[in-house]
C-alpha cells in the first residue's frame, strides 16, 4: 500500500514540477528572452556596439541615476516609516490600533499616480493649492515646496509604497511567537536587547522582503515619475523608455532601444535579488511552530498621545488631504476655478458614469481583468512556490528568478515583451484584444504572488506536514488538510496584492491598450495629458471609491471566514 | 471554503463578460489626435446619418498612435481604419511607406486646402491654430507679437506641450523655427519657458495658475474659456497652423465605410460641429461662432507660416531633441 503510494506522490510532483516550469516559460520567460533577443540580434546578428552605444549615452546614463537616487531614496523612506508605524499598530498600547491599522493599508489602495495628480495640485510650483496658501498668507516669494524634483517625487513615492514594507512587518510581529520575547524578559534581558536580539532578527526578513519589493517596485515605477519628474527633465529608465518610444513616432528601431534600456534594469534588478538572497540565508526562519500566543504589549505612557497625534496627523496630511483634492477637483466645472459652490457639481461624476463610454469601458475592463488575473496569478503562484519552498529539486532557483523578473522588467517593457511573443509571430495572435493585457498582467504580477506565498510556505515547518504523513495521511491530504490552510493567508494575500493594484494598473497597459481595452489607469492618465484635469480626477475619484470598496468587501468576506 | 467558490463564480461570470467584449464587431475603427469633445460630437452625427455603421474611435496624442500604428504593423496588420491627427510630416511618411488608400474625394471643390501637392493620400479635415493662451489673471496686457514671450512677465511661466506627445506643439516648434530661427527657442530658454506635457495639459496649467502662458491649440483653449476658465487666446501676426489631414489605410476591410466618413467630415454639417469647437473649418461657408475670438480661416490660411514638410520629416527626431535639450539648459 504504502509503496503505491509512493509512487504517486512521485507522479504528482513531477506534474506540480512540470507545470510551474511551464507557466513561467510561457507567461514570462518567453516574453523577456524576446526582450533580450531583440536588444542583442539585429539583422540575425548578436550586436553589442549599439547596446553599449544606448547604454553610453548621457541621457540613459542620468536616467539609470535618477532610477538608483529615487529607488533608493523611496526604500529607505519607506522601509523606515513602514517599520516604526507596523511596530506602533502590532506591539504597542496605542489608541484606536486596529483602525490605525486599516487607515495604514489605504495608501497601498490608492494608485501613486493619482496620488502624485493629487501632490501636482497641492505642490506644483506657482499654482499648487498648498503653496498658493502659504505665498498668500505669509507673504513667501516663492514656494514653500516643489513636487516637481527628486524630494518630491520621493516623498510621494515613499507615501504610496511604503505599506509593502508595514503589511509584511505587521504579518510577522503579529505570528511571532512571543515565548521568545518572554523567555528572553524572564531571563532579564532589557527592551533595548529583547528587540535587538529577538525582535528584530526574526522580524528582518519580512523587513528585507518589503524594502525589496519597494525598492524593485520603485526602479521600474512609471506613474510617479511621469506626472511629476518630466517636466523638469527628471527621467527614470521607465519613463526614459516611454518618452523615446513616442518621440521616434513608434518606430521598431525605438522598441529595439527600449529594450536595450530594459535589459539595464533587468540586471540591475537580478543583482539586487542577489544581494537579498545572500542576506536572507545568513538566517533562515520559521516563525510559526505550530503554536500561537498573543504577544505583549508594550506600553507607550507618555507617548501614547504625541504618538497617537503623530498617526492621525500623518494619515491627514498623505491620505485624507490628497482624497479630498482629488474629489474636489473632480467636482469642478473646469481646472484653476476657486472652490466655490457655484464652480462645484457632480457633473463630471454623471458624465463619466453614465454618457462617456470611455470611461465606462475602462472600468469595466480593469475590474474584469483584475479578478482574471488575481485568480489565475494566485493558483499558479502557490503551485510554484511549493515546488521552490518545500521541494528539493534543482534549478529552483532558476524558477525563483524566472518569477521574479517580470516585477523587474518594467510594465513598458513587459508590454514589449508580450507584444512581441503574442503577435501572431507564433501562431498566436492577442494583439490589441484584452487577451494581451491579461497576460501581461499574470507575468507583471506573478512576482507578487510568489513572494506572497513563499513567505507563507516558509512558514509552514516541515514537520505539520511529516506529521501528517506519519499518521498515514497521502501527499495530497497533507497538502489539503495542512498546508493549504496555512497558507490560506499567502493566498489571500496574493490575491490582494494582484488585485488591487491591478484594478489601476498603468504601465503595462498604457502600451496595450486598444480602443475598446482601455483600464482605468489608461483613461485617467490620458485624460489628464490631455488637460482634461477636472474629469481624470473625477475619474480618478470613481476610481478611489472602486477600489475602496473593493478592499471593504473582500476584507468582509475574509474575515467572515475566518472567523 | 464558500469565498473560494462564491470569487471563482464571480470571476467566472466577468471573464464571461470579458469575453464578450473582446469579441469584435465589424465596424470602422478612427485612431485620432482630436479631443474627446470634437471627436465624440462628429461620430455622433456619422452614426446619426449611417446608423448601420458602428464607429470606435482612439483618442490620443499622435505620437502615441503613431507608435501603436508602428506595433501593429510588425505584428501584420493595422487595426485602424482611418488615421486623424494633426502631425502632418506623419501623413507624408506614411505615403511614401504606401500604407494609405488614395481617395480623391469630390468634396475638394469645396475646401479650403493647405497643401499644394494634394494627391488624394490624404485631405486637410480641420485647420488647426496654435496662439498664446494667457491666464487673464496674471498677464494683464494681452501679447501681439511672439516676441512677448521674452518679457519678464512671462519668466519661467511660459509652457509648450511635450514636441515627442503632441504633433501640433511639434508642427509648432518646426514653424517657430523656421520663422524666427533657433535663437527664438534659446530666447524662450533664456525667459525659463518649461515643456509641459499634452498640448492639453499646459492649457489647464494656464487656467490654474501654473503657468501664465502657453502656446496654446485653439479649440482645447476654446472649450476652457467657455466652461469659465480664466484665461484668453491671442494670435501673433505670424500665424501657427496646424493641418489636421485625414486619411484611410491601405488594406482597411471598410474601406467603403472610411470613404463615407471622410466626405461626412468633410460636409457642411460636421465642419459646422468642428467649428463649434473652436476651431477653423475647412469650408469657407462655414463661419466661426463669433464667442470664439478666431481669425478668419481664409484669412489665416494666407497668413499662416508656411513649411516644407516632406523636409520637415526628415529632421524630427533630432528637432525634437534639440528642442528638449534647449529648454532644458542640456
Amino acid at each position: 500500500m504504502s509503496g503505491i503510494t509512493q509512487k504517486r506522490n512521485f507522479g504528482a510532483a513531477q506534474i506540480i514540477l512540470f507545470l510551474s516550469i511551464a507557466v513561467l516559460v510561457i507567461v514570462v520567460a518567453v516574453p523577456v528572452l524576446l526582450i533580450f533577443f531583440n536588444a542583442f540580434w539585429v539583422g540575425g546578428k548578436f550586436n553589442i556596439r549599439d547596446v553599449l552605444k544606448i547604454i553610453g549615452e548621457p541621457d540613459t546614463y542620468q536616467a539609470l541615476v535618477n532610477s538608483l537616487i529615487i529607488a533608493a531614496g523611496t526604500t529607505i523612506g519607506s522601509t523606515i516609516i513602514g517599520t516604526f508605524f507596523a511596530w506602533l499598530v502590532t506591539r504597542t498600547d496605542l489608541p484606536y490600533k486596529r483602525f490605525m491599522k486599516s487607515m495604514f493599508l489605504v495608501p497601498f489602495m490608492l494608485p501613486s499616480f493619482i496620488g502624485a495628480l493629487a501632490w501636482k495640485m497641492l505642490l506644483s510650483p506657482r499654482a499648487g493649492f498648498i503653496n498658493r496658501f502659504f505665498m498668500a498668507n505669509f507673504g513667501l516669494s516663492g514656494p514653500v515646496f516643489n513636487i516637481y524634483s527628486y524630494a518630491g517625487i520621493i516623498l510621494v513615492e515613499v507615501m504610496y509604497l511604503f505599506p509593502f514594507v508595514f503589511i509584511q512587518v505587521c504579518g510577522a510581529l503579529e505570528r511571532m511567537d512571543p515565548t521568545l520575547e518572554e523567555s528572553a524578559r524572564i531571563s532579564g534581558a532589557g527592551l533595548f536587547t529583547i528587540t535587538r536580539k529577538i525582535t528584530i532578527p526574526l522580524v528582518l526578513p519580512s523587513i528585507l522582503s518589503g524594502a525589496l519589493l519597494i525598492m524593485l517596485y520603485s526602479m521600474a515605477h512609471f506613474g510617479t515619475v511621469a506626472v511629476l519628474g518630466i517636466e523638469n527633465g527628471i527621467f527614470n529608465i521607465p519613463t526614459l523608455i516611454y518618452q523615446r518610444i513616442h518621440q521616434s513616432a513608434g518606430s521598431f528601431a525605438s522598441i529595439r532601444t527600449g529594450t536595450v534600456l530594459a535589459t539595464v534594469l533587468v540586471v540591475t534588478a537580478a543583482f539586487i535579488i542577489w544581494l537579498q538572497g545572500k542576506i536572507l540565508s545568513k538566517g533562515h526562519y520559521q516563525i510559526i511552530a505550530g503554536k500561537s500566543f498573543r504577544p505583549m504589549e508594550l506600553k507607550l505612557r507618555t507617548l501614547r498621545v504625541p504618538l497617537f497625534v503623530l498617526c492621525v496627523a500623518y494619515i491627514g496630511f498623505t491620505i485624507v488631504l490628497p482624497t479630498v483634492v482629488i474629489f474636489l477637483v473632480g467636482g469642478l466645472k473646469t481646472y484653476g476655478l476657486p472652490f466655490t459652490w457655484e464652480n462645484l457639481s457632480l457633473d463630471n461624476y454623471k458624465f463619466i458614469l453614465f454618457d462617456y463610454k470611455v470611461t465606462r469601458d475602462a472600468i469595466w475592463n480593469s475590474v474584469t481583468l483584475g479578478l482574471a488575473a488575481a485568480l489565475i496569478t494566485m493558483f499558479a503562484g502557490v503551485m510554484i512556490s511549493y515546488v521552490i519552498v518545500k521541494m528539493k529539486v534543482r534549478g529552483k532557483g532558476f524558477l525563483e528568478f524566472l518569477g521574479m523578473l517580470p516585477f523587474s522588467v518594467p510594465g513598458s517593457v513587459i508590454a514589449l515583451g508580450v507584444i512581441l511573443a503574442w503577435s501572431g509571430k507564433f501562431g498566436i495572435n492577442l494583439y490589441n484584444t484584452v487577451w494581451i493585457i491579461l497576460v501581461a498582467y499574470i507575468a507583471r504580477y506573478m512576482a507578487f504572488s510568489l513572494r506572497a506565498n513563499s513567505a507563507a510556505l516558509e512558514q509552514v515547518h516541515d514537520s505539520l506536514v511529516e506529521a501528517a504523513r506519519a499518521c498515514g495521511a497521502t501527499m495530497w491530504q497533507a497538502l489539503k488538510d495542512i498546508v493549504l490552510p496555512l497558507v490560506r493567508p499567502g493566498m489571500l494575500a496574493a490575491f490582494f496584492l494582484i488585485f488591487l493594484p491591478s484594478l489601476r494598473e498603468l504601465t503595462v497597459s498604457i502600451m496595450l491598450y486598444a480602443p475598446t481595452t482601455r483600464t482605468i489607469g489608461v483613461a485617467i492618465y490620458t485624460l489628464n495629458e490631455d488637460g482634461e484635469t477636472v474629469v481624470s480626477a473625477a475619474l480618478a475619484g470613481i476610481a478611489l471609491v472602486l477600489i475602496v470598496t473593493g478592499q471593504s468587501l473582500v476584507n468582509y468576506f475574509t474575515g467572515k471566514s475566518e472567523g | 471554503m464558500s469565498t473560494r467558490i462564491v470569487a471563482v463564480v464571480l470571476a467566472f461570470v466577468l471573464l464571461l463578460g470579458a469575453a464578450e467584449a473582446v469579441v469584435a464587431k465589424e465596424n470602422l475603427i478612427i485612431y485620432t489626435s482630436m479631443k474627446e469633445s470634437l471627436i465624440g460630437g462628429i461620430v455622433e452625427g456619422f452614426n446619426k446619418k449611417y446608423p448601420d455603421i458602428a464607429v470606435d474611435y482612439q483618442s490620443a496624442g499622435a505620437g502615441k498612435l503613431m507608435a501603436k500604428i508602428a506595433a501593429e504593423r510588425e505584428s501584420g496588420k493595422i487595426l485602424a481604419d482611418i488615421i486623424w491627427t494633426s502631425e502632418v510630416p506623419d501623413f507624408y511618411s506614411m505615403k511614401r511607406e504606401g500604407i494609405l488608400e488614395k481617395y480623391e474625394t469630390p468634396l475638394i471643390k469645396e475646401i479650403l486646402n493647405p497643401f499644394d501637392d494634394y494627391d488624394g493620400h490624404f485631405t486637410a479635415a480641420r485647420l488647426g491654430t496654435l496662439g498664446i493662451a494667457i491666464n487673464t489673471d496674471l498677464i494683464k496686457t494681452p501679447p501681439t507679437q511672439w516676441s512677448d514671450l521674452f518679457k519678464p512677465e512671462y519668466k519661467g511661466a511660459f509652457g509648450v506641450a511635450d514636441p515627442a506627445l503632441s504633433g501640433t506643439a511639434y508642427m509648432s516648434v518646426a514653424l517657430l523655427d523656421k520663422q524666427f530661427g533657433w535663437e527664438f527657442f534659446d530666447k524662450l530658454h533664456a525667459n525659463e519657458a518649461r515643456i509641459g506635457k499634452g498640448s492639453g495639459q499646459v492649457v489647464d496649467d494656464t487656467a490654474s495658475g501654473e503657468l501664465a502662458a502657453s502656446l496654446a491649440v485653439d479649440y482645447i483653449t476654446n472649450d476652457k474659456i467657455a466652461k469659465g476658465a480664466h484665461i484668453a487666446l491671442y494670435y501673433p501676426p505670424e500665424l501657427l497652423m496646424a493641418p489636421s489631414p485625414i486619411a484611410i489605410f491601405k488594406g482597411s476591410p471598410n474601406v467603403e465605410a472610411a470613404k463615407k466618413f471622410v466626405d461626412y467630415l468633410l460636409s457642411y454639417d460636421a465642419q459646422i460641429l468642428v467649428a463649434g469647437e473652436g476651431t477653423l473649418s475647412v469650408r469657407t461657408d462655414v463661419k466661426n461662432p463669433p464667442e470664439f475670438m478666431l481669425p478668419d480661416a481664409a484669412d489665416a490660411l494666407k497668413r499662416s507660416i508656411k513649411i516644407d514638410y516632406i523636409q520637415m520629416m526628415a529632421t524630427k527626431e533630432a528637432l525634437i531633441k534639440k528642442f528638449t535639450d534647449t529648454l532644458q539648459g542640456k
